[in-house]
């Protein structure tokens, strides 16, 4: 009998065995296998294979395990909620429970560990809290300076003096000033607010003797304001400027495709005048950045002055010796000469101190206004075809650049990779066949 | 064909399907009964199935203890049925697929329990003390060549010979298609056919992979 004679599946002739196939079906089955040598034959080994598995007896139930569920069905039937009673062989945890626990709780403590200490590690590299803070405490400590400066200034209000006294007044402003660390480039902000701020809380008690003289502060600020019109604030600015007798030393505003144009400014507004000019240029719009510092000038214009006094003394004294005419006429142009020369440096000294003096008078503002960038509405756009063909371009780009990327990243760090993988592979290896040998028994 | 020893009980030949001398109450009947409260009909159900389900448990578990603590839990997730939407009974369902998807359940939860411990805990020790004491060459033979199939299978010919069950019924408590339950079961016997005629003879081998090979 060949295979092609067979006209069931052996699949059917088992399930006709089960009887899982319908009567008709069966009929068919049961008619082949008596035509069916072959078949017959199939079927009398899964039918003997079922008997040689039937052979399998099993105990009865225990009568102690009858007798226990029996009795748990009564409690059960007398109270639905009654708790769930222990295990029939009780303690079943019990000789691994511990180390089950022990092995547990040490590896939620390993995770817990290594969480900890990755976000330690991304914590330390973000930087953005940390200066914000510095920033603020900044500020505190500039408020705390106000504070100290306007009382000095309210006592100082005497003519200036120059001497030993002053040189101490000074040493001792300069320590008040440097109680905070941060403190000394604010100085002249603090000075500048000081109307503000006049009997402030935190001001350490005046010095004992008050020499006379105010210090001479040149003061710096710088503005960032955001506005809407860069047009209408340049006209504002202007009338701010002429209001408080200003001036502007520099001014550019650019302008450029496709970004906000901006004006950025360098003026000079005199110095009693500044608080009120800066409340103005602040009404220009909404300020981004402000930052203000002070010079302490005093010493370096009483140096100034100082020598340019002994300068000129000098100067008179030669003056005193070309008048008396009684040496020769080498030691006449000698002296002519040492004139010429202490002239000179009269007037460079004296230019200095001019400009000393007109940064103090003049605080110096530096200020940028940036207009809202507003995208215009009738840009021209690119073609449709030209859009396609950027796009298309910039397509294969990135996907050459992620392929090249992928290579990159496993030539270096593939060979790491590969080392690391061999580490783990072996306790996971190890694992899998210890777990498919002890399953392969249950 | 085989000798019942005194003592013991086939669990095929008292099944409560082909127990014919009580037709008026069906699984069902009683199940539902019990669900309203009656615990007469859990004590009929419970002598209808404590000897299919031990044998169940004691085939499938070498360790007696457990194999007796396992029966007792799958009659008490029946008294208690849990919230889970597996544990409960649905009255569509047979009895008999019920109480069995339940026992699988807690066998599964227990085989993983038991690989687990014995993976990171060394083997407890289990007891392989036979099924019944004048059929121990028998038990360790069959269980030997059970072994050998794959777990699905395994499971499969088991519910099949020895709780009796139909291909539909098993498909419902392996959650399996039921084509596959058929060709596994297939694939299970003819396995098996081998493994039991290795030590004897070779020539039945020979008949089955041809038979496999044409299906």
């Amino acid at each position: 009998m060949n295979a092609t004679a067979h006209i069931v599946a052996p699949e059917e002739i088992m399930a006709f065995i089960d009887g899982e196939i319908s009567v008709t079906e069966a009929q068919a089955v049961s008619a082949h296998l008596e035509d069916c040598a072959e078949c017959a034959a199939l079927a009398d080994e899964l039918r003997a294979t079922s008997r040689s598995l039937v052979r399998w007896e099993v105990e009865a139930m225990p009568p102690r395990l009858e007798a226990s569920i029996k009795e748990l069905a009564g409690k059960s039937g007398n109270g639905f909620a009654s708790a769930r009673p222990r295990a029939f062989r009780g303690s079943r945890w019990s000789p691994w429970h511990w180390r089950f626990w022990a092995i547990g709780t040490g590896s939620v403590a390993a995770a817990v560990l290594i969480l900890a200490v990755s976000l330690a590690t991304s914590h330390r590299n973000d930087r953005q809290p940390f200066v914000e803070d510095s920033i603020q405490r900044a500020s505190e400590s500039l408020e705390s300076v106000d504070g100290a400066l306007a009382d000095k200034m309210a006592t100082d209000l005497r003519p200036r003096t120059e001497g030993k006294d002053s040189k101490e007044r000074r040493a001792t402003s300069m320590a008040q000033v440097s109680t905070s660390p941060s403190a000394a480039p604010m100085a002249g902000v603090a000075g500048m607010m000081g109307d503000r701020f006049s009997g402030g809380v935190l001001a350490p008690p005046p010095p004992p003797q008050s020499p006379p003289g105010g210090p001479m502060i040149a003061r710096s600020v710088s503005l960032v304001i955001r506005v809407k019109d860069v047009d209408h604030s340049r006209s504002a600015l202007d009338g701010i400027l002429a209001r408080y007798r200003g001036y502007s030393a520099q001014l550019n505003l650019t302008r450029s495709e496709n970004t906000a144009r901006s004006l950025q400014a360098s003026l000079r507004i005199p110095a009693p005048e500044l608080p009120s000019a800066l409340a103005d240029l602040k009404t220009l719009g909404s300020v981004e950045n402000e930052s203000q510092s002070g010079e302490e000038v005093t010493q370096q214009h009483m140096d100034l002055v100082a020598r340019l006094k002994t300068a000129r003394e000098t100067e008179e004294r030669y003056r005193a010796i070309l008048e008396q005419r009684t040496g020769k006429i080498s030691d006449v142009l000698e002296v002519e000469q040492a004139i010429a020369r202490v002239r000179g440096e009269i007037e460079s000294m004296e230019a200095e101190q001019k400009a000393l003096e007109q940064r103090v008078d003049f605080a110096s503002v530096e200020i940028q206004l940036s207009e809202e960038y507003k995208a215009p509405l009738n840009s021209p756009d690119d073609s449709a075809g030209t859009r396609i063909h950027n796009a298309f371009v910039a397509g294969y780009r990135n996907a050459k650049e992620t392929l090249l990327g992928f290579l990159l990243f496993f030539e270096e760090y593939g060979p790491s990779l590969a080392i690391w993988l061999a580490i783990l592979a072996l306790p996971v290896v190890l694992i899998w066949r210890r777990y498919k040998k002890v399953r392969s028994r249950f | 064909m085989e000798a019942s020893a005194p003592g013991t009980m086939n669990d095929a030949s008292i099944h409560p399907g082909t127990d014919e001398r009580e037709p008026e109450a069906t699984d069902e009947k009683l199940m539902a009964a019990f669900t309203h409260g009656s615990m007469d009909a859990f004590g009929q159900l419970f002598s209808r199935y404590k000897q299919p389900l031990y044998g169940f448990f004691r085939r499938r578990i070498g360790d007696p203890a457990q194999a007796e603590e396992l029966t007792q839990e799958t009659f008490l997730a029946i008294l208690r049925p849990s919230s889970r939407p597996s544990s409960r009974y649905e009255p569509r369902a047979s009895f008999r697929t019920y109480l069995y998807a339940v026992g699988f359940n807690l066998l599964r939860a227990h085989r993983r329990k038991t690989t687990f411990r014995a993976m990171f805990f060394g083997a407890a020790p289990e007891g392989h003390e036979p099924a019944v004491r004048n059929t121990a060459d028998t038990e360790v033979f069959l269980r030997e060549a059970l072994s050998q199939l794959d777990r699905q299978d395994r499971e499969i010919l088991l519910l099949r010979e020895f709780e009796q069950l139909d291909y539909t019924e098993i498909a419902e408590v392996l959650n399996l298609p039921l084509n596959t339950v058929r060709s596994r079961l297939f694939r299970a016997r003819a396995k098996l056919r081998e493994l039991l005629a290795a030590p004897a003879s070779r020539p039945s081998t020979k008949t089955f992979t041809e038979y496999e090979e044409r299906v």
